[in-house]
């Protein structure tokens, strides 16, 4: 493992990374999802493709990475931009997982691979709406102490920046950003997601010109039972575009 | 004789302090009454039972279960539901890097006024961070060698050339460490080195050099020396290796070197030892090269305590254990007030 400051916005963030095979010259970066870390992802991915140079990077707020204030997708993306570049590594293939799906497409690498990728925006549900309109009243009545009643699973272990920040990025809808993502790419989907469900795939791959979708059998954490199928199509895919 | 051997600690070396405990409890069992101290990454203590020495008990979480200890004047102490206890004794600090050998440990025991076997706070300070080792080698007119100092805050370029050994300046195992040879290689191996420490030290390379390690101590007003061990040769152990490194308990042979390299090894040890880390048993790790003798680094708490240099470990830890320095501690009389108040004849 490694680490790296960077400064944005007045900033400082450290980035932990690691890099695997670092004498290959072409780069296959790997973000992970919300709550997880880089190495879930390079337990799952390390073993195949080893003629590309891996990278796992801890998103800012996520495993050893540091994140001080609030972010949103597009600070998330700038920030891994500057970080790109000071380790010196070109855009080659970028797979993102969920949350990390957002990130590696703003990031327009020449091949982009999303795996259960979150960006399309699904309405909170009655309940979600209820529980979040019953807690505003409470708080008027300075009862904030009941928050961890109403807070999502996914947000009671955060900090209060990461719980701004997650506020704010499962709010974005991404439908512009894929419509205007200009190059190749793989769409690898659970057909038992809870989370980004299956429909939010189809919907990607409408809108971004140039992709296609494989769908397997498993939840939003599917691509943990399918690494070597999804890297053989990744490794293929790209021989081939880098042919034409 | 009791001792009381504490581990864990919140360092990136925790888990190799768990293997090291184990180790030497396996070592001791028969030669004194132990008792285990348990320092969890959140700073609370926790009263091991000796049965429970595995390292899946932590691992588990298990030893949250047990009994937490406070600190005490001199000893840990507990309160259960309608009772009070207390656990004496000498204590052998077995905390690797951070807490442990950072000086943090000495100063809470010197402080509650333990007697304890382990680096000083002044000794902890020249032995935790590279570059002051180097400065206490200088001072003591040891040979080390050359070196060059980088901060992650900013960009400097090295002067030495490659091959070069980049360290963490902080840390006393293998962790964070790489060999450059090329230069594309260099940026990230300090990336893994800034991960650990915000500064790194870089020392060239060198190829196939002789290393020799020598552990010891004073007791008794005498410095006694274990056998010169030529480690079995590798680049350098990488994080498994001296997991594996820290279990070791089958001794070893003393290294095939001349009698004049042996003395010199030693009286490098007795110079950088004496008048600093009394009370420690420490492992000295040396460089030779055309036939000098260089301090590549100090080890004031070594794994297992480097049992496995020592002919009669048992004994050489209770002849410690009998002849510890006691810190001058100031009485304080109020005489000054007393005398003033007098003087205003009050």
């Amino acid at each position: 493992m490694a680490q790296k400051s960077i400064d944005y916005k007045g900033n400082t963030f450290e980035i932990s990374y690691e890099i695997l095979n670092p004498k290959s010259n072409i780069n296959f970066i790997v973000l992970h999802g919300w709550g997880s870390n880089k190495t879930l992802m390079k337990k799952v991915f390390s073993p195949y493709i080893k003629e590309f140079r891996h990278i796992y990077i801890d998103l800012p707020g996520f495993g050893n990475s540091t994140a001080l204030v609030a972010l949103d997708s597009y600070d998330y993306k700038n920030i891994l931009e500057l970080f790109l570049t000071e380790i010196g590594a070109s855009k080659d293939i970028i797979a993102g997982h969920s949350f990390g799906g957002k990130v590696a497409t703003l990031l327009q690498p020449k091949l982009l691979v999303l795996l259960s990728s979150a960006g399309i925006y699904i309405s909170k549900s009655l309940h979600v709406k209820t529980k979040i309109a019953l807690f505003k009243f409470l708080k008027l009545f300075g009862l904030a102490k009941f928050r961890s009643l109403f807070v999502a699973d996914d947000a009671k272990q955060l900090t209060p920046q990461m719980y701004e920040t997650f506020k704010i990025v499962v709010n974005e809808d991404f439908t512009s950003v894929f419509e205007s993502f200009p190059n190749k790419a793989l769409l690898f989907w659970g057909d038992k997601d809870s989370a980004t469900p299956l429909s939010s795939a189809k919907k990607i791959q409408t809108f971004i010109k140039d992709s296609s979708l494989e769908i397997f059998d498993g939840d939003h954490y599917f691509f943990m039972h399918y690494p070597q199928q999804i890297c053989k199509l990744i490794k293929s895919t790209y021989e081939m575009d880098k042919r034409k | 004789m009791k001792l009381i051997i504490l581990f864990g600690g919140a360092s990136f070396e925790h888990e190799i302090s768990i293997v090291s405990a184990i180790t030497v409890k396996e070592k001791l069992q028969n030669s004194f009454e132990l008792e285990f101290v348990f320092c969890d990454q959140d700073h609370t203590f926790y009263l091991v039972p000796a049965e429970k020495m595995k390292s899946k008990t932590f691992s588990s979480g298990e030893h949250k279960k047990f009994q937490k200890l406070q600190l005490s004047h001199g000893c840990f102490s507990f309160t259960k539901m309608f009772s009070k206890g207390e656990v004496f004794g000498t204590i052998l600090n077995l905390i690797h890097g951070a807490d442990g050998e950072d000086g943090t440990i000495a100063s809470i025991l010197d402080f509650y006024g333990f007697s304890f076997i382990g680096p000083r706070v002044d000794a902890s300070v020249f032995s935790y961070d590279k570059r002051y080792t180097k400065m206490l080698a200088k001072e003591k007119g040891v040979k080390y060698i050359q070196y060059e100092v980088l901060h992650n805050k900013e960009q400097k370029d090295i002067e030495l050339s490659l091959p070069v050994i980049i360290k963490p300046v902080r840390l006393g195992s293998s962790i964070g460490v790489s060999i450059v040879k090329e230069m594309d290689e260099l940026d990230y191996a300090l990336d893994v080195a800034y991960e650990f420490d915000s500064s790194v030290i870089v020392e060239p390379f060198i190829e196939g050099v002789k290393e020799y390690n020598l552990a010891g101590y004073i007791a008794n007003r005498e410095l006694h020396l274990s056998i010169v061990e030529e480690p079995q040769k590798q680049e350098f152990l990488d994080f498994e290796k001296k997991y594996m490194d820290f279990s070791r308990s089958s001794h070893v042979n003393q290294a095939d070197i001349s009698d004049e390299l042996i003395a010199k090894l030693q009286n490098a040890f007795k110079m950088i030892y004496t008048d600093m880390f009394e009370g420690a048993l420490i492992r000295c790790d040396f460089f030779v090269i055309d036939d000098e003798v260089y301090l590549n680094e100090i080890n004031p708490i070594p794994g297992s305590m480097a049992n496995y240099l020592f002919d009669d470990f048992a004994k050489a830890i209770e002849d410690l254990a009998n002849s510890l320095p006691q810190k001058k501690r100031a009485q304080v009389k109020y005489e000054y007030i007393d005398s003033i108040s007098k003087a205003k004849g009050k």
